[in-house]
């Protein structure tokens, strides 16, 4: 009981991320709670495949708005279909169905690139000339732990204590 | 000393069979050094030192395709998430660099001895310092676990293994001389080898990748961020296209539909532990842009 009260004040002290409007699915039956805690109030029954528009995000729980009634949902009860893609290179129509479907600038944006431009191929690294100015270059930019640990202390960053849990234990041995 | 016991044993059975039927003693001898010799360079364990140069050396290949994004306020930043998430991995004390390559595709590179690529196209798709903690403390989790030494160990029977094998003999003499230039080059000719026959492209085993995430979500709560982080950047990579390059997280990973559901049992055990999880948005903003 302690704990679950912990776990729904700690969840309660994270900045909940409203990064994309996406449209997701219910993968499952699932209920919609009034927190994002296991032991708050039931709202409704979502049934398996129920479209909803994600809120915001944050621990386990994502905050949706599903048939009129927004509340949580968790995490791992939603699934995300693959966006559509438009087969011309031109983004115009993609960019309009995204604003339809109220999707986040940012998030429509970042998609359309994928379409238009061309990234980085197997071939042109094997093709590659090595650069070892780029090289040390980078090495240039490394931190040290002092300027790690002042880092993490202006975000307020907590070290926790967390061995590898067992489940873990599925070693890549191939 | 279990090849010199082979050694010894081959010697014993060459000589009972030398005594019956005369055969040339001097092969068995070679062949038994052979074996061992094969033996050693298969299971041979890279010192922190190649294993540097190695990294280095495929960095420099990588970053020829690939440069930095000219973005020095970026690249100190992922350095310092970087460095705290790698200060709360098994291997703190590797030389960890981080670089922010400037391409569209979508994805990260981890190389030997804890250098780390993170593409732009990926960094730009993220919401907060929490998701790209979840997306660098997955490629340390490689780094730490070596996946990618066994991924290029376990392709013995390719060219590059021979290659690789010769030029670590080699630069062991050298180093008996302490010739780190030796090291370097051989790290440098290495890392070209390993890109140019695509060694090192091929995607990792299955097991390897969820390993990666598993050990990654541990890292990042360590570290105080909200360790669902990385599960909020699979959801996004799940609503993604592979651009068609060969080189997208969608082509070199599993589903993120199917890393999610490997995720979805082990969460509750990494949360338990969790302190006070953050997600870091405003400072994570502040240096990506809105």
């Amino acid at each position: 009981m302690v704990n679950r009260l912990l776990a729904a004040v700690l969840l309660a002290a994270l900045p909940w991320i409203a990064r994309a409007q996406d449209q997701g699915f219910t993968n499952r039956s699932t209920e919609l709670k009034a927190s994002g805690a296991a032991d708050s109030a039931t709202l409704a029954t979502l049934p398996e495949n129920t479209p909803v528009k994600v809120l915001a995000r944050g621990g386990g729980w994502t905050r949706v708005e599903a048939g009129g009634k927004s509340g949580w949902v968790r995490v791992f009860h939603l699934r995300f279909p693959a966006a559509v893609e438009s087969s011309s290179s031109s983004g115009g129509g993609l960019a309009s169905l995204g604003s339809a479907l109220g999707f986040g600038h940012r998030n429509e944006q970042a998609r359309l690139a994928t379409t238009g431009i061309r990234g980085l191929s197997t071939e042109d690294v094997k093709n590659a000339n090595p650069d070892p100015a780029q090289l040390a270059r980078m090495q240039s930019f490394r931190a040290d732990r002092p300027a790690a640990e002042r880092f993490a202390r202006e975000a307020k960053l907590v070290e926790a204590r967390i061995e590898v849990p067992s489940d873990s234990g599925k070693e890549g041995s191939r | 000393m279990r090849s010199a016991r082979f050694f010894a044993l081959a010697c014993v059975a060459g000589l009972a069979a030398a005594s019956a039927q005369a055969i040339d003693f001097g092969s068995i001898i070679n062949k038994a050094i052979d074996t061992g010799r094969q033996l050693n360079e298969a299971s041979h364990e890279f010192t922190p030192e190649e294993e540097v140069a190695l990294g280095d050396g495929l960095a420099a290949g990588f970053l020829g395709a690939a440069p930095l994004r000219k973005d020095p306020a970026l690249q100190r930043y992922v350095n310092r998430v970087g460095k705290w998430l790698a200060m709360h991995s098994e291997r703190p004390d590797l030389p960890w660099t981080f670089g922010v390559v400037d391409t569209e595709t979508v994805n990260a590179f981890a190389m030997p001895g804890g250098t780390v690529l993170v593409t732009y196209g990926l960094v730009k798709r993220l919401s907060s310092e929490a998701e790209l903690a979840g997306a660098l403390a997955h490629e340390i989790a490689h780094v730490v676990k070596k996946h990618q030494l066994q991924a290029i160990q376990s392709d013995k029977s390719s060219e590059a293994w021979a290659n690789l094998g010769k030029g670590l003999a080699s630069d062991a003499i050298a180093r008996r001389g302490s010739d780190p230039v030796g090291l370097k080059n051989w790290g440098a000719s290495a890392g070209v080898e390993l890109l140019k026959n695509g060694v090192f492209l091929r995607p990792l085993d299955r097991s390897m990748e969820y390993e990666a995430d598993k050990l990654g979500v541990v890292i990042a709560a360590r570290s105080g961020y909200d360790p669902y982080g990385l599960v909020a950047v699979l959801e996004m990579l799940a609503q993604t296209k592979s651009d068609g390059s060969g080189l997208s997280v969608l082509d070199t990973h599993p589903a993120p539909a199917d890393r999610l559901a490997e995720l979805e049992s082990f969460m509750p055990l990494v949360e338990r532990g969790a302190a006070r999880p953050q997600q870091v948005q405003a400072r994570f903003r502040k240096i990506v842009g809105p």
